[in-house]
């Protein structure tokens, strides 16, 4: 297994800028979830590292081999699909084995590969079988085994989950924490989805217009959004925002700073700030308070107020972010 | 036409349409084969597109996967190529063609009747196969490409088998072009041993004008190859039946 290694890479399409001096780093080993909003980059990064796209400048490595400029087979890299990419003509064990029969591998190494990638994934019962026959789940898994079987220096992984129901989705999120444990692989996971992202990363990169915005563990990303987007995307439902003039009733915020505050962080109190109920969201054992400041508060179910009752509101400066107004940078309490 | 060429050979129209004669004879399609060799041009006309059939079908295929795999205006460039190849009318083509012909020495010979399957018989025909292999999800020939597999094997092991039925459909098309095809082999053709089908019709219909039921019968033996072409490819193209998520959508 080896680290990717992403410097300076630059990538444009007519005027779009895809890529726009994007640096990256994957240890070996490491399992590093790219996320960012639709269109802001991520599948054109894993086709830039996988070479069905060339780079416009920078360099790529993997390992420490320099491949920004070699042709993709020799890249040593599966991708996983959205699609999967399956072939619909051939029966699983043929897709299964497709790369090493294409490789020209001895029959006995291919047996004995598929034989190892199915047990993985677990879809030795769905050997002769074709994909069409097969259910989302049961696809994706075969897209891994598929992934798996010419054991490459790097995954790469394009929305591979998107695809799926939410419960499959879930399932299949734990399945790719086990593999990813089990091969200790070097992973690059695109997602738009901030939950897959944060419950799925060793690491997660936030990505915006091409660009990296913070790379770091999902906690941290969570915990301490170093900018504006970051903190917005993070979370849901997302990261209320209030200028120094509105958050002032709250906490003494300096002028040209915009003050950051999570949704379970906005507390209910008697005492407080005083707001009207305007609507009430109840999602399970969560209840989304959306009041008339243009404010959202997550209270357990059990307790949440009734749609047009006056509630307090109060926040406390150490659950509290600060952001330049301008810059949208994070800014330290003083 | 089948009712027409079961009547006894020399009798007159019927006045009135008729689905079965009386009396059922066969004696008609034993008078054509008599008149003229058509066993013999039935042969031929088999040979000339048994090796266009297939020579139009791997050209064609090799053209619109070419045009797939090439590269932005380049592929606009082949495309309108193609349209405009496609425009230009049969008929204006028969001299200079006629003209190439002669001067390579391959008059009254099978080459100028085949020869057009070396560009894939049609322009039409290589822009199906190029709209088919369109269809195909761009992520199957990545994923190809990341085994390392070149453009030929993407060809045979991938496009051709997922357009299967654009494959009969095209080979039905071109076999049914070929078997009419009766202006090529007459400006071509001069020794009667090399004659196709439709020129051992025409022999016929020379031979005995007015003889009717012997004309039908005929007709029925160069049409009934057509019909059962049809027969065997349509259910390749019409039952096509592989479930939803073919092609993994």
């Amino acid at each position: 297994m080896s680290g990717i290694v992403l410097e300076d890479v630059r990538k444009r399409f007519g005027e779009t800028r895809a890529l726009d001096g994007f640096d990256l780093t994957a240890a070996e080993g490491e399992l590093l979830v790219v996320v960012g909003p639709s269109g802001c980059g991520k599948s054109t990064l894993l086709r830039c590292i996988a070479g069905l796209e060339a780079v416009d400048d920078g360099l790529i490595r993997i390992g420490d081999q320099d491949v920004t400029r070699i042709r993709p087979a020799a890249r040593n890299v599966s991708m996983v699909f959205q699609s999967y990419a399956l072939f619909p003509h051939l029966t699983v064990r043929e897709n299964i084995a497709f790369g090493l029969v294409v490789r020209e591998e001895p029959k006995e190494v291919v047996r004995a590969r598929v034989a190892e990638a199915t047990q993985l994934v677990g879809v030795e019962a769905l050997l002769e079988r074709r994909p069409y026959e097969l259910s989302g789940g049961e696809r994706q898994r075969v897209a891994l085994a598929r992934a798996l079987v010419r054991r490459p220096d790097a995954f790469l992984l394009d929305e591979p989950l998107s695809n799926l129901d939410a419960g499959t989705r879930v399932e299949m999120r734990t399945e790719l924490r086990r593999l990813h444990r089990e091969i200790g692989a070097t992973m690059l996971h695109v997602t738009h989805d901030q939950v897959e992202a944060l419950t799925l990363g060793d690491r997660i990169a936030v990505m915006d217009a091409g660009r990296v915005r913070q790379v770091g563990p999902p906690d941290e990303l969570y915990l301490r959004p170093q900018d504006r987007f970051v903190a917005a995307f993070l979370g849901t439902p997302a990261m209320n925002f209030l200028p120094a003039d509105a958050a002032r009733p709250f906490l003494p915020v300096p002028d040209g700073t915009v003050l950051g505050v999570r949704p379970e962080h906005l507390r209910l109190v008697a005492d407080g700030v005083p707001a009207r109920v305007e609507i009430v969201e109840v999602a399970g054992s969560d209840a989304f308070v959306h009041v008339d400041r243009g404010l959202v508060s997550k209270v357990p179910s059990d307790g949440r107020p009734a749609e047009g009752m006056q509630v307090g509101l109060a926040i406390d400066r150490a659950d509290a972010h600060l952001f330049d107004e301008a810059s949208g940078a994070r800014v330290e309490w003083t | 036409m089948v009712s027409g060429s079961l009547r006894e050979p020399g009798s007159a129209p019927p006045r009135t349409p008729e689905l079965l004669p009386t009396p059922l004879s066969t004696a008609s399609y034993g008078r054509a084969f008599d008149l003229v060799d058509l066993a013999r041009h039935t042969l031929n006309s088999l040979i000339v597109a048994g090796l266009t059939v297939p020579l139009a079908v791997l050209v064609a295929s090799w053209a619109g996967f070419a045009f797939l795999l090439v590269a932005g205006r380049a592929r606009s460039i082949l495309i309108g190529l193609s349209f405009a190849a496609l425009m230009v009318p049969l008929t204006a083509l028969l001299v200079p063609r006629f003209v190439l012909f002669r001067w390579l020495e391959l008059t009254d010979t099978w080459v100028p009747l085949i020869a057009p399957a070396l560009l894939g018989l049609s322009p039409f025909y290589v822009l199906l196969y190029y709209w088919s292999f369109r269809r195909l999800p761009p992520e199957l020939l990545e994923a190809a490409r990341l085994e390392g597999m070149q453009p030929f094997a993407m060809w045979r092991r991938l496009g051709m088998p997922l357009v299967r039925p654009v494959t009969v459909a095209i080979a039905l098309l071109a076999f049914i072009t070929t078997w009419g095809n009766f202006l090529d082999p007459l400006i071509y053709l001069f020794n009667p041993d090399l004659y196709t089908l439709p020129l051992g019709l025409r022999s016929l219909e020379a031979l005995d004008r007015t003889n009717y039921p012997v004309l039908l019968a005929g007709a029925v033996v160069a049409t009934a190859p057509v019909v059962v072409a049809f027969v065997i490819a349509q259910r390749y193209f019409l039952h096509e039946d592989r479930g939803a998520g073919w092609l993994g959508r």
